[in-house]
């Protein structure tokens, strides 16, 4: 316990972990609300420049930008209808409309104080759940991660985008890409063309960089000359009363954003939709209407996408999963140092989990502090001109994945995968799923052989296993229930269940 | 009539076929790790699959063409070419991918810092419509963080 205690406080009582996190989050709050920067970029490119570093000093960084970073987009949603991040979409709805009544300040107050209470609402829910839930994953056979890996990357492709089939393709490219190299088992070459360069694999954050900086480096080329409209921003401490009506909304939002972040390959992005949805039905009669600045339409969306953080951490520490794009980068981290995310991590290294857990409530902390300071010189940064934004954004692409091996050639991939995500980007497939595919699909490629393995390459008894065992049967039976809701059986079921009715 | 049929972009339809095939190249890239139906524990069984689930998926994204409609000021094909051209071709996007082509090459032979001022400066020359000065002012004053923060902070090596 005093252990746990010690772990939980390292980055409060170290003056350099502290300066770290409050430099992280700060930065993250630019960097999530400058239209053209995404955490998921930052973290990127930042993870190839902390391979050298102490692992609590690269975590506290990351942790940092994480949080400061789901919470930044909201701020510009309101002040220029812009969502800085995908999560900050729906704040718009409302918060945009609440800024032209002259209300901005206030309206980033309280997205400020929700977006902190959702914060630390995830966070102590990943304190409660993932000593727990690991425990349990001990138990877990190499086929019940293979069905968790297979349902993660099922979510992925049904939830992140209007197209199921493009989801599934986008996962399955990813996975390919993950594939690249030589197989781990039997040293064969595997999708590597020929080209002997190509054996050592693709590096992940090669990819990460090409998909998420420079393909969006090139997408934004589109909105180059966009002139972003000014809003008067003034009062933006929230009264304690207004913060206190809208807590129970705040709660129920921060347990969607929870649960909806702690699915593999969901973040704060579908979290803050479903929790916007939820508010428009449970809020019968809001002051103002939801869509024409209701306080209600930014409490829940803000309250769920920082919540989503914490819900994204635990199958991170759990299972070795990550829950979005940025855990994902965040699991390349620990693996770079050494450590073995998944159940083992509580076991072999818990001091990681309690400094995660210490350092998410701090950076909450310093987003309270930043989110409600500065808001005049950060209205001037953001006025960034895309023209001098995107050619550095480039550099900096380039920078970061030399640091990676010193390779020039891993330069060019980057470009590479720049060039053709900005393509598939352009025809309507999302970034997330390929890059969720490039973690999960080597995954799922060694569990399922170590299941045919322990089953002699038995398919029959393999799928006997999957429902026989209890846990794979429930997760089967989810995988089966997810696949079905995306065929005309959904719609057939719920017309039955309304002529019963 | 009113038709609210999704509409399909310039250039889409090409996209997608293009990924049909180079689902089919995966598929036999895939193919020759252990055949074409490899066992089912073996290191070509994972990436069959995956290139077979590309292919069925690329053929669902073409067959929802079906229920889509070009835009009706695109009557022909040579308009639908020519509105991709104008929305994806235009001469700040050209330019900013030949230079980020050619600042690639030229870091191998000028170094680092000599090709990314020289990039920097020519691309916010050409964003920004002239303004020389504050141009080669913003390039010199971000080389210099770039030097700072990555060389002597983060102490990475560059290229």
């Amino acid at each position: 316990m005093i252990d746990t205690f010690h772990y939980f406080l390292m980055a409060w009582v170290d003056p350099h972990l502290l300066l770290l996190t409050a430099l992280g989050t700060l930065g993250g709050i630019y960097i999530g609300a400058i239209p053209g920067l995404s955490v998921t970029m930052a973290v990127s490119i930042l993870i190839s420049f902390t391979f050298a570093w102490d692992i609590n000093d690269a975590l506290a960084l990351m942790v940092g930008i994480y949080v400061g970073g789901v919470y930044g987009g909201s701020r510009t949603a309101i002040l220029l209808n812009i969502p800085g991040a995908p999560s900050a979409v729906t704040t718009a709805f409302d918060g945009y409309p609440l800024a032209q009544r002259g209300e901005a300040g206030r309206a980033i107050g309280l997205s400020t104080v929700m977006s902190v209470i959702g914060g630390i609402l995830g966070t102590v829910i990943l304190a409660g759940t993932a000593p727990w839930l690991a425990d349990m994953a001990l138990e877990f056979a190499p086929r019940d991660y293979f069905l968790i890996a297979v349902l993660g990357l099922l979510l992925v492709s049904t939830l992140s985008g209007k197209s199921l089939a493009r989801g599934i393709f986008s996962v399955a490219l990813g996975a390919a890409i993950g594939l690249v190299g030589m197989d781990m088992v039997t040293a064969q070459p595997r999708l590597t063309m020929g080209n002997m360069q190509l054996l050592g694999g693709i590096h992940y954050v090669v990819v990460m960089i090409g998909l998420f900086g420079v393909a969006e480096a090139f997408y934004q080329l589109h909105n180059l000359n966009k002139v972003p409209v000014k809003q008067k921003v003034d009062k933006i401490i929230p009264p304690l009363k207004m913060v206190l009506k809208f807590l129970p909304l705040s709660m129920r939002s921060g347990i969607i954003g929870v649960v909806v972040g702690a699915l593999p390959g969901t973040g704060g992005d579908i979290a803050s939709l479903f929790a916007y949805d939820h508010a428009k039905r449970s809020v019968k009669n809001p002051k103002v209407p939801f869509g024409e600045g209701a306080y209600e339409g930014l409490v829940a969306p803000e309250t769920a996408n920082n919540a989503a953080v914490g819900g994204a951490y635990v199958p991170m520490l759990t299972l070795g999963m990550p829950g979005d794009a940025v855990t994902a980068v965040i699991i390349g981290a620990l693996v770079i140092h050494g450590l073995n995310p998944g159940p083992m991590l509580m076991i072999e290294t818990p001091h990681i989990f309690w400094f995660t857990v210490g350092n998410l409530v701090l950076a909450n902390v310093f987003l309270l502090i930043f989110g409600l300071t500065g808001i005049k010189i950060f209205t001037r940064v953001v006025e960034v001109p895309k023209a001098i934004l995107i050619p550095l954004i480039l550099v900096l692409c380039v920078v970061g994945t030399y640091s990676i091996n010193s390779n020039m050639t891993e330069v060019y991939w980057m470009l590479g995968f720049g060039l053709f995500g900005y393509w598939l980007k352009v025809f309507g497939f999302q970034m997330g799923p390929i890059i969720l595919g490039v973690i999960l699909g080597p995954l799922i490629d060694n569990t399922y052989r170590q299941a045919m393995s322990s089953v002699g390459d038995s398919g029959g008894q393999f799928l006997l296993d999957l429902v026989t065992n209890p846990l794979s049967l429930v997760l089967t039976s989810v995988i089966v229930l997810v696949l079905l809701g995306q065929t005309p059986a959904k719609a057939w079921f719920n017309g039955k269940l309304k002529r019963q009715a | 009539m009113n038709d609210n049929r999704e509409r399909v972009k310039p250039g889409e339809k090409v996209f997608d076929w293009l990924l049909l095939l180079f689902s089919g190249g995966l598929l036999y890239e895939a193919s020759r790790i252990d055949g074409i139906l490899p066992s089912l524990n073996s290191p070509g069984s994972f990436p069959v699959g995956l290139a077979v689930i590309m292919i069925v998926a690329s053929l669902i994204i073409l067959f929802s063409h079906r229920y889509k409609r070009r835009d009706p000021e695109l009557t022909t094909a040579g308009d639908e070419f020519k509105a991709f051209l104008a929305e994806h071709f235009q001469p700040h996007i050209i330019v900013f991918s030949v230079f980020s082509i050619a600042y690639l090459v030229a870091i191998s032979w000028l170094s680092f810092y000599i090709s990314t001022f020289i990039f920097l400066a020519i691309m916010f020359m050409y964003y920004r419509g002239g303004k020389v000065v504050s141009s080669l002012v913003i390039s010199g004053v971000s080389i210099a963080i770039i030097y700072v923060l990555f060389t002597l902070v983060f102490r990475v090596y560059l290229p």
